[in-house]
């Protein structure tokens, strides 16, 4: 019975605040715009009894669904979020693994403070930190005063409101996520294993590579997924830094949602942005339970 | 076909495979080894032998190329190693913690050596195949390190470091991760390994025990310094100090006051106690302060008196210490010091006269014991 009470809570939570949002999102992205509050058509009115039921089922179609596919903005939007999303999360690991070789490399009494140093940014305001981004990439700003103070450009740079804004951005945010797991299986590995393939012949930059780089594989998948699955449906950072030819579905969602009001299509594009997240999200589930077993 | 004893580093002929020439390790202001030279010739099982921290592991990663000399030099086969990387020397190691690379399994662990400087793939297998059977790994060949036990994973780690047929093969610790029957057991299996492959090898150990049972000869060492390099019956026979005795088995120190009566030492240890008589095996200043040392087998113990033995103590029993096999009798003699006594247990328990607050007669031969000056 404890038991049970035990394994109910995550699942009364995962119910409450996953699987009703997620059928009140699925509903309606089934249902019809309409001119009224709330902005569909139908909704479920239970003092209408048995007949009530069937004619609200009856009304909910797969039309918004099949809109989708019409347009091309959305796919578009939907592939551009996957290739942005992408780019992003190999330029995070070719920054983040560095970092975390060095963190791990280093002396085991610099390791804590510089772990916090890599989570001191989650200290201040997402959003804040996202518009200080502004500051320094704007044609005005920090950086272009720079350059053009020591003389590399004459005119400044357009960066913000471009996709480069979008990537800096994007691997900025979520520098930590791939810092901290490639860091974790990295310094959990024995040196001598090091020390054995140099003594078996291995040069050092062969050592990292037939060594080093597999034994921190779970870590670069865990790393990766953790980068790829949000920035998908990033939408702070693109419509803070990036322009108007920046296609990302999260963008496209909100602009469905608030400026055309058009609640039905917005969840359509939230249900396929999730079906597109599940793929990732079960691999990413996968290696961990991997890396758990190969542990245990 | 006679058999020769093996023992090149009483030919003056004979070429050392290394040779350590007054080598100095310094990490910052601590010395780890302190001008040492010793001589390693061909095919012998050598073991370094000290307390942790006396520099033996320092000496080994030297030889495997992980740390370079602060001074002197490092020879093998006559070639100065110091500027050659790890990668490059025909040296191997089996590390303590055994290394193996967790991601592959013992097949690809064995090969890993093998890949990195031959692409022949019929060689490699065949070899691997070969070091399989070795340590009669061949039913393992598919799982992964963390899938053996632990007496296979050392095998696993022997068999890599053999691989490359290394004319060095360096063993640190190599048994002290395995429990003590596995370990006796893989102690002849190591010599077995060393005496069919032909390999120079030489171990690290802090277990006199496994030292003396593998070595063709032990260096014992202490604070970056080699105390005495001998075969290990000389080292347990005839330990050249106080500290070689002391920490190669169980010993009863009596300091005293040595004279010379002809061929034979007189040593008085204590007033008013008749002196010990020994016959030293080499010349021996007297007229100073000497350690007789004794090792505790070799002292009888008897509830009457001898009459033809020439060094007798008396004393009481006041500790028995069964073992099994024997048993150590920890005998009072006048001045309070503790002798111990060991004796076979030829017979029952039941049936042996000598217990606690016994008066016992403790003796030994003039030549069983050793004086060691200070």
């Amino acid at each position: 019975m404890r038991r049970l009470v035990l394994i109910a809570v995550p699942y009364i939570w995962l119910l409450a605040l996953f699987l009703v949002p997620f059928i009140i999102v699925l509903k309606i992205s089934l249902s019809d715009i309409a001119l009224a509050i709330p902005p569909y058509t139908p909704t479920l009115d239970l003092s209408g009894g048995w007949s009530a039921i069937r004619d609200f089922f009856g009304a909910l179609d797969f039309e918004n669904f099949v809109f989708l596919t019409t347009d091309d903005l959305y796919w578009r939007a939907y592939l551009s979020s996957l290739r942005i999303a992408a780019i992003s999360t190999l330029i995070t690991l070719a920054i983040g693994y560095p970092i975390a070789y060095a963190m791990a490399r280093s002396a085991p009494e610099w390791r804590p403070t510089l772990l916090m140093l890599v989570i001191l940014p989650f200290w201040t305001s997402f959003l804040i930190r996202v518009y200080s981004w502004m500051g320094i990439l704007s044609s005005e700003g920090v950086l272009n005063q720079f350059l053009i103070g020591i003389g590399l450009i004459d005119t400044p740079l357009q960066i913000l409101s471009t996709n480069i804004a979008v990537y800096i951005g994007i691997v900025y945010t979520y520098l930590p996520f791939m810092i901290l797991p490639i860091y974790a299986t990295l310094e959990k590995m024995d040196e001598s294993l090091l020390e054995a393939a140099e003594d078996l012949g291995c040069s050092r930059l062969s050592a990292f590579w037939l060594v080093t780089i597999p034994l921190s594989k779970g870590g670069i998948i865990a790393g990766c997924f953790l980068v790829f699955i949000p920035a998908i449906g990033e939408f702070v950072i693109p419509s803070l830094l990036g322009g108007s030819d920046t296609l990302m579905i999260g963008k496209v969602l909100w602009e469905e949602f608030f400026s055309n009001r058009d609640w039905p299509v917005a969840s359509a594009v939230a249900i396929v942005l999730l079906l597109i997240l599940i793929v990732p999200i079960v691999l990413f589930q996968r290696n961990e339970q991997k890396a758990r077993e190969a542990e245990g | 076909m006679s058999q020769t004893v093996f023992a090149p580093w009483e030919n003056p002929e004979e070429k050392p495979l290394i040779e350590f020439r007054n080598v100095t390790k310094r990490f910052g202001s601590f010395t780890a080894i302190d001008d040492l030279s010793l001589d390693i010739y061909a095919r012998e099982f050598f073991a370094l032998l000290g307390p942790s921290g006396c520099g033996k592991t320092t000496m080994m990663r030297m030889l495997a190329g992980f740390e370079n000399a602060t001074e002197g030099q490092i020879l093998l086969s006559g070639q100065n190693i110091g500027p050659i990387p790890p990668n490059r020397r025909a040296v191997n190691m089996m590390f303590q913690s055994y290394a193996l690379f967790p991601h592959l399994s013992v097949w690809e662990n064995i090969a890993f050596g093998l890949k990195r400087e031959s692409k022949d793939k019929e060689a490699i297998s065949a070899r691997v195949e070969e070091m399989l059977r070795l340590t009669r790994l061949t039913k393992f060949a598919k799982r992964k390190p963390h899938q053996i036990s632990g007496g296979q994973r050392q095998r696993v780690a022997l068999a890599r470091s053999l691989a490359k047929a290394p004319k060095l093969l360096l063993l640190d610790e190599p048994l002290g991760a395995l429990d003590r029957k596995l370990r006796e057991e893989t102690q002849f299996e190591l010599m077995d390994i060393q005496e069919k492959t032909g390999t120079t090898f030489v171990i690290v150990t802090h277990d006199q025990e496994e030292a003396m049972t593998v070595a063709s000869r032990v260096a014992v060492m202490d604070e970056g310094k080699l105390i005495q390099v001998a075969t290990p019956d000389v080292i347990y026979e005839a330990p050249n100090s106080v500290y070689v005795a002391d920490f190669i088995g169980d010993v009863n120190l009596i300091e005293g006051r040595g004279t010379t009566e002809g061929e034979r030492i007189r040593l008085d240890w204590a007033e008013g106690q008749p002196p010990i008589w020994a016959t030293p095996r080499g010349p021996v200043d007297t007229d100073r302060a000497l350690t007789f040392a004794i090792r505790p087998e070799k002292v009888s113990i008897a509830k009457d008196k001898p009459e033809d033995r020439r060094n007798l103590l008396e004393g009481e029993v006041i500790d028995i210490a069964y073992l099994g096999n024997i048993s150590t009798y920890h005998v009072k003699i006048a001045g309070g010091q503790i002798i111990k006594a060991q004796t076979a247990n030829t017979r029952r328990l039941a049936n042996r006269d000598i217990t606690w607050e016994d008066r016992v007669w403790l003796s030994f031969t003039e030549t069983s014991g050793v004086l060691l000056e200070h």
